[in-house]
């Protein structure tokens, strides 16, 4: 790739790329799977860049049961890695982080990285969307100094995220879901390896009676330089018994929740359309594994 | 420029590089492992497909600074010393999946890691698994029954 880069390092720890950072300031990029490198690159973000800090060598890999039934992805852990974890494949709940995984193709799955899908702030990757449907939260460190940043908080613009110069995602946290939830994600594209044109994830909570308690239902593709989260679709749910109607219903106030954006992959209308479309067909898969 | 040694289907390569190439620059144009294609340079076409530690990645997009002492295995790395082929190369003659051949070799190293983690795939999983690698030529039906073929040679 043509960067113009002075050097690019291995740090062995944690402390060890923070100084790096420090060090280089704007200069430095932090990289793992490194497979953002040339999207930014194209696009002439990384004019400033002399140095790229290669974190993969670090000790945060893995999935494991927190709280009462949360779960914690090491930032290292790869995709393809969340793709085999029972700890999520098993529960309903944490459906929509399979179904978001189904998408990118085996050579994305087995480099790119939970801490890295985050950090690139691109509402057009697909695994932020499942962790904003769940309530994730992005664990940061910067020079040693530990901070917890909601995911809903955490997506500022394209490209843009809440974190520090030099921070570093450590590791991305799942509540645990109350009972009697379930989520799914459905992702519109042309081909493999494009980026989305739309994407849905929804989690769905619903009573003993039927009734949906709670929601979420993030939008993401082009529907701006953030993910949105549909809090009118939400709001038309919420309350309702959990079903084709009060699903219809959420689909139709969805389009007062974004801006569709109009490109070379679909007009802003066939967006607005389809969006209403996916929230339906996500809802009702999210409903269908509640059993 | 840097000094760093790579391991590449067995054998340890020692190369000066500088710090922005890539592991499918450093393998074509300093190493001659030109088995390794060079498409759209940007992780769209899969042309580039080599495997890092027995995992299928885009060499395009990784640096080979990040590739050193993991183990790369390319085209050349696959048979056995070039005169017996491997199970996919065989099937992928037999079963004419090769049109311009342009794709070919990142489909096999893609399809090497299917066989190697899953025994005797189905249609659908064979075609997930190589939906990153585009070939323009075949349609892709005869690279699909060229796997299924090698599937079954493996399994016995």
């Amino acid at each position: 790739m043509a960067l113009n880069l002075e050097d690019y390092y291995l740090p062995a720890s944690l402390q060890e790329a923070s100084t790096l950072l420090q060090r280089y300031g704007a200069g430095a990029m932090v990289v793992a799977g490194g497979t953002f490198v040339h999207g930014l690159e194209v696009r002439g973000l990384l004019s400033e860049t002399v140095a790229l800090v290669d974190i993969s060598r670090l000790e945060l890999r893995g999935i494991s049961a927190s709280g009462n039934g949360g779960i914690s992805l090491k930032a290292l852990t790869t995709l393809a890695e969340v793709g085999k974890a029972a700890l999520i494949s098993k529960n309903p709940a944490f459906g929509c982080i399979g179904d978001a995984l189904r998408y990118p193709p085996r050579q994305i799955l087995n480099v790119g990285t939970v801490g890295g899908c985050v950090a690139a702030a691109a509402p057009l990757y697909d695994l932020p969307a499942a962790f904003l449907a769940l309530d994730g939260q992005v664990h940061a460190s910067l020079a040693g100094t530990q901070r917890v940043i909601p995911l809903n908080d955490f997506f500022v613009g394209l490209f843009e995220s809440a974190l520090q110069r030099g921070e570093i995602i450590t590791a991305i946290e799942i509540p645990a879901p109350a009972a009697r939830t379930a989520s799914a994600f459905l992702k519109l594209e042309t081909n493999a390896n494009d980026l989305s044109i739309l994407n849905v994830a929804v989690r769905l909570t619903r009573d003993q009676a039927g009734k949906c308690t709670d929601c979420r239902i993030i939008l993401g593709g082009g529907v701006g330089e953030t993910y949105v989260r549909a809090s009118s679709a939400e709001a038309a749910l919420r309350g309702q018994a959990a079903g084709e109607a009060s699903f219809a219903a959420a689909a139709a106030a969805v389009v007062a929740d974004f801006e569709a954006v109009e490109d070379h992959r679909a007009s802003a209308a066939y967006r607005r359309h389809i969006a209403q479309v996916y929230v339906r067909r996500t809802l009702a898969t999210a409903l269908s594994r509640l059993g | 420029m840097k000094t760093i040694q790579l391991l590449i289907n067995g054998a340890t390569h020692e190369v000066s590089i500088e710090a922005d190439e890539t592991l499918l620059q450093v393998l074509r144009n300093r190493l001659d492992l030109i088995g390794t294609k060079k498409g759209c340079d940007s992780g769209g076409c899969g042309c580039c497909s080599i495997q890092v530690d027995g995992k299928v990645v885009y060499s395009c997009m990784m640096y080979a600074v990040g590739a050193a002492g993991k183990a790369i295995t390319t085209i050349e790395g696959l048979g056995n010393g070039g005169t017996n082929l491997d199970p996919l190369q065989q099937a992928f003659i037999e079963a004419g999946a090769v049109q311009c051949g342009y794709c070919t070799c990142g489909i096999i190293m893609n399809a090497s890691e299917l066989l190697a983690t899953t025994k005797n795939p189905d249609e659908d999983q064979i075609r997930h698994a190589i939906a990153g690698n585009l070939c323009r030529c075949t349609g892709y039906t005869k690279i699909v029954d060229a796997i299924k073929l090698a599937a079954t040679r493996i399994a016995g």
